[in-house]
């Protein structure tokens, strides 16, 4: 067994940090509060227990502690934390790695093997991570007659599309990064993107097996999305609303699924087309065509199309949550917050700390989110599983699937919708 | 390109001999007699039996006429496929041996048997596979199943099929410039 | 074709509707070979196979080694079906070398060779699930080829390359207790293969997709020379365990499946159904073998062989496996000539995929039981 470090000494150890350290404070202290103040100079500041933040006293929360949590919260409302962090990308991106992992490991179980194993102890949870690192790590390789600037383009361009999908999620009440009153129909529109950007990149590849890929995608996504939309027109009929947030609350006491299973069922197939995953994967049919769309990627270009491909999955899961399986609905599983804390405060012995500010989340929205990430993850378990059971269907019987069986179960579904809206049984002024 | 149509005297001294029929008369397979016996019966002399084993009967045919006796085993005696197409490389009677393994699916009496029809093409000391006098007339037509033996055939051994519609290489490389390497004057390296 | 190219190479007109696509040599459906493929639209228009990618002059290599050194470079085309692959030069060197082998020698080489045939097939029928998508598919076979693995390199002290067979019978016997762990292993492995048909072949997906790809008619597969499961999978009753059966086969009791269909699917169904009957050759070789004896005849160093030729011929994972061995009194052969399944397989490439589409090509091609290495030798 050989050692990590044969010449340690602890002195030496503590020196080194005590360096480090001396350098942080440094640094911070030289360049890092300047830096932020002249940050904060040109933000807009919050109110914060009646006046205005300035960037002094922004920083004042080091010094106050009953500042931190009001002006934690101030920045919780901005723009800037809603697309990066909880709502939006952030939150997407770790569902998504987490999908990953799931995946591996599903897969693998069902397979009879271990999965990822070695890196990070348990059951190789930083496998992601190191994938990630390598991939960073790598070259970037870029065909010699390739259209350079569409062909650099075309991974940025996909994860923002997948981002901008991502946007337009409500998660929890009031807690979505884009309320459009349209929502549905930005959905459809950034839906629509994708085989653009699929198309643009096969052919500015200018090789064999991405076009072929890139012409299978066109095929694929272009022939899904019809029945994509017509499968969510029953929905719309429904609560006569295009806004997400609004479908989601309107299904307060049912989700549209008891209704329109139909649709849910035609809208879940069509998810799985779109977002080329098995029985649907032929895009990337590695058999057939190499890895399709994806052949010329190297590197972290590789890497981005991955990240959008696990957003948009993660969009379109959640998606189908707030659409059929009521979103955020659920019963009341998180306890209220103790009204004491926030009238008496802590009592710790002696002392009582009492912290303004607090609850940093109401509890409506903590249960809503406990439900829609539940959901989410029920449905993205849904979407990986057939990844072990089917194997892949072929191009021509996949878009005869699309035109015909999927389009004409969408109709009768809207029909269902009709019927319901008709006899009076749901929608604006219906009896239940 | 060398006179080789006299060569037929020299086929007694082949390594791969061929007992004649007469030697061990006593234990030939009847079976295997009657099949012998009815492509001599109706080739004669032309033909020449070098082998009657248990469920095997070697034929020596004359590239002339490799054809036409080709067409009347797959016809009169419902063997239906070759399978195998093996070049030999005699360099001491200056010839290339071309044997086809010819079987049948179709008739369940003779699915154990199989006609070895051997013929032979003269070889030549320095080949130009494709252009010199090393030459067969391809049973491609007769049976379909020789195509990529043949293809095979002419690269390890230059032996060039005429008729035959696809004369390219097949498992060397394009640009092999050396002599067809199954040949015996081709050695290894170090051995 | 103009008359400065060497006689591999040969000028193409160009189609401006036709695409040719270079599936292989490096394409994860190909092998270790290259498909031509001309593609207008989603269709095939012509297919022109380009093997000997690895090819190692085996045939060559044979003239060189005496009769026993052969024995371990002439199992290498398929590693996985070693045994089957070196049995008809085993048994014609025995011709040559005139030697008869014992009893028990025979049921240890038709149980190893059976055991081989489930290994070659594992692996053959892993691959052609991932070639259709189906990882399952790829790892199950792939991770239940363990059992039989592990059982061979009880027999013959190495896991795929086993150098098992000799002329004159086995290099060694098998070790004790072999007998129990081979019908307890035999046992778990039939009942594993038998899932796979509720994961694979009785997914409606994989059957709407390969059922009616690729028809080989009856007369196409005899007229086309294929052999082995692409020949029972196209109606004709033609296993070489039955027709002509080599060492202990006529004792036993089996049977060949045979399937009318002709498709892809009749074709990868018929390997799988092989294995079942190996299954139960395995059992019954035990049960009838010999259980003590000789398993090898000694032979004098440097052995040679009688001035003959031998055309021995075998049933091997990919079909009959013919061996031609020409000798000449010295103790190298004078030719060995190895005519495998794979290569006459794979005549029936372009004919099939002609007017395949696209996506049916690896189905097609690997439905063919082909293995490269084993065609290029």
């Amino acid at each position: 067994m050989s050692v990590i470090a044969p010449k340690f000494k602890f002195s030496e150890f503590v020196k080194s940090i005590l360096d480090n350290l001396f350098w942080a404070i440094l640094l911070l202290s030289l360049i890092g509060i300047p830096l932020t103040q002249i940050i904060l100079f040109y933000i807009e500041m919050p109110v914060i227990n009646g006046e205005l933040l300035t960037p002094f006293l922004a920083l004042t929360w080091i010094a106050d502690p009953s500042r931190t949590l009001p002006i934690i919260k101030a920045f919780m409302t901005t723009d800037l934390f809603r697309i990066a962090a909880f709502p939006g990308f952030g939150f997407a991106a770790l569902l998504a790695a987490g999908t990953i992992f799931v995946e591996r490991k599903m897969l693998a179980k069902l397979q009879l093997r271990v999965g990822p194993f070695y890196c990070g102890k348990i059951e190789g949870i930083l496998q992601l991570m190191g994938d990630g690192l390598k991939l960073i790590s790598k070259e970037i390789i870029i065909p010699a007659k390739a259209d350079k600037p569409i062909f650099w383009a075309a991974p940025v361009i996909f994860v923002g599309a997948a981002a901008a999908f991502v946007a337009l999620i409500p998660v929890a009440p009031g807690w979505v990064v884009a309320d459009v009153d349209v929502g549905l129909l930005a959905v459809f529109a950034v839906i629509g993107f994708f085989p653009i950007i699929t198309i643009l990149s096969s052919w500015s590849a200018n090789s064999k097996f991405p076009f072929i890929g890139g012409i299978r995608a066109l095929h694929q996504m272009v022939s899904f999305e019809i029945p994509l939309i017509l499968s969510l027109l029953g929905v719309v009929i429904l609560t006569g609303t295009l806004n997400l947030s609004e479908i989601a609350a309107s299904q307060s006491s049912f989700p549209w699924i008891i209704f329109l299973p139909i649709g849910a069922i035609v809208f879940f197939i069509t998810m799985l087309a779109e977002l080329e995953r098995i029985p649907f994967d032929l895009p990337e049919a590695e058999s057939e065509i190499v890895a399709g769309w994806l052949t010329e990627f190297s590197g972290m270009m590789y890497g981005l199309v991955q990240l959008g491909t696990y957003l948009k999955l993660y969009a379109f899961a959640a998606l189908f949550v707030v659409l059929f399986l009521g979103g955020w609905n659920g019963p009341m599983i998180w306890p209220p917050f103790p009204e004491e804390i926030i009238t008496k405060g802590i009592e710790a012995g002696p002392i009582t700390v009492m912290i303004p500010g607090l609850p940093v989340f109401s509890q409506e929205m903590i249960n809503g989110v406990i439900w829609f990430v539940l959901k989410t993850v029920g449905v993205i378990f849904f979407i990986l599983l057939p990844r072990g059971v089917f194997p892949r269907i072929r191009i021509d019987m996949l878009l005869s699937l699309g035109w015909y069986k999927l389009i004409g179960l969408a109709f009768v579904n809207i029909f269902i919708a009709l019927g319901l809206l008709y006899a009076g049984v749901l929608g604006p002024g219906g009896i239940l | 390109m060398m006179s080789t149509e006299d060569k037929k005297e020299t086929s007694e001294s082949k390594p791969a001999a061929k007992p004649s029929p007469a030697a061990k008369e006593v234990e030939l397979p009847q079976f295997e007699k009657g099949i012998a016996d009815k492509i001599v019966g109706k080739f004669g002399e032309v033909t020449q039996i070098s082998f009657v084993k248990p469920d095997r009967v070697g034929i020596n045919v004359k590239k002339e006429n490799v054809h036409q006796v080709a067409e009347f085993i797959r016809d009169e005696l419902n063997f239906d496929h070759a399978e195998s197409v093996s070049g030999v490389d005699y360099p001491q009677d200056k010839e290339i041996e071309v044997v086809y393994h010819l079987g049948s699916y179709t008739d369940p009496t003779l699915a154990k048997q199989v006609i070895a029809l051997a013929t032979r093409a003269p070889r030549e000391e320095n080949p130009i596979p494709g252009k010199d006098a090393t030459r067969l007339p391809t049973l491609r037509d007769i049976f379909y199943s020789v195509e990529f033996y043949e293809r095979e055939v002419f690269e390890m051994l230059g032996v060039y099929f005429d008729g035959h519609p696809d004369n390219r290489r097949l498992l060397l490389p394009e640009d092999w410039a050396d002599l067809p390497p199954l040949r015996k004057d081709f050695a290894i390296k170090g051995r | 074709m103009t008359a400065e190219l060497p006689p591999g190479l040969a000028l193409q007109k160009v189609d401006e509707r036709i695409m040719t696509l270079n599936v292989g040599p490096q394409h994860p459906g190909s092998g270790h070979m290259r498909i031509i493929v001309q593609i207008d639209g989603d269709f095939i228009v012509a297919c022109d196979p380009d093997p000997g990618y690895v090819h190692r002059g085996e045939e060559k290599m044979a003239e060189y080694r005496n009769y026993i050194t052969n024995i371990p470079h002439l199992e290498r085309p398929v590693i996985h079906d070693s045994c089957n692959v070196l049995y008809p030069y085993v048994l014609g060197a025995e011709e040559l070398l005139g030697i008869e082998v014992p009893e028990r020698a025979k049921y240890i080489r038709v149980i190893a060779s059976e055991l081989n045939r489930c290994i070659y097939t594992m692996y053959w029928l892993a691959i052609y699930g991932i070639f259709l998508g189906h990882s399952t598919m790829f790892m199950w076979p792939a991770g239940d080829r363990e059992f039989l693995i592990d059982l061979m390199e009880k027999m013959s002290g190495a896991r795929v390359t086993h150098a098992h067979f000799v002329p004159g019978g086995v290099r060694n016997d098998l070790p004790p207790n072999f007998e129990d762990v081979c019908l307890r292993q035999v046992n778990y492995f039939e009942k594993r293969i038998k899932e796979y048909g509720a994961v694979f072949y009785d997914n409606p997906i994989l059957i709407s997709r390969t059922e009616k790809t690729g028809v080989l008619s009856r007369q196409d597969a005899i007229r086309l020379g294929t052999t082995g499961s692409v020949l029972r999978a196209s109606g004709v009753d033609y296993d070489l365990r039955k027709k002509e059966p080599y060492d202990v086969y006529d004792e036993l009791d089996f049977q060949t499946n045979v399937l009318k269909e002709g498709d892809s699917y009749a074709r990868s169904k018929v390997p799988w159904l092989d294995m079942m009957e190996s299954c139960r050759i395995i059992r019954h070789a035990l049960e009838k073998m010999p259980k003590s004896g000789s398993v090898r005849v000694k032979l004098k160093p440097n052995p040679k062989g009688a001035i003959d030729s031998v055309y021995k011929r075998v049933e091997s994972g990919r079909g009959s496996l013919g061996c031609y061995i020409v000798s000449d009194k010295k103790p190298e052969p004078y030719r060995v000539k190895l005519s495998v399944g794979s290569f006459r397989n794979l005549i029936a490439l372009p004919y099939l995929l002609k007017g395949e589409k696209l996506g049916n090509m690896p189905s097609v091609y690997w439905s063919l039981n082909y293995w490269p290495v084993e065609a290029d030798r």
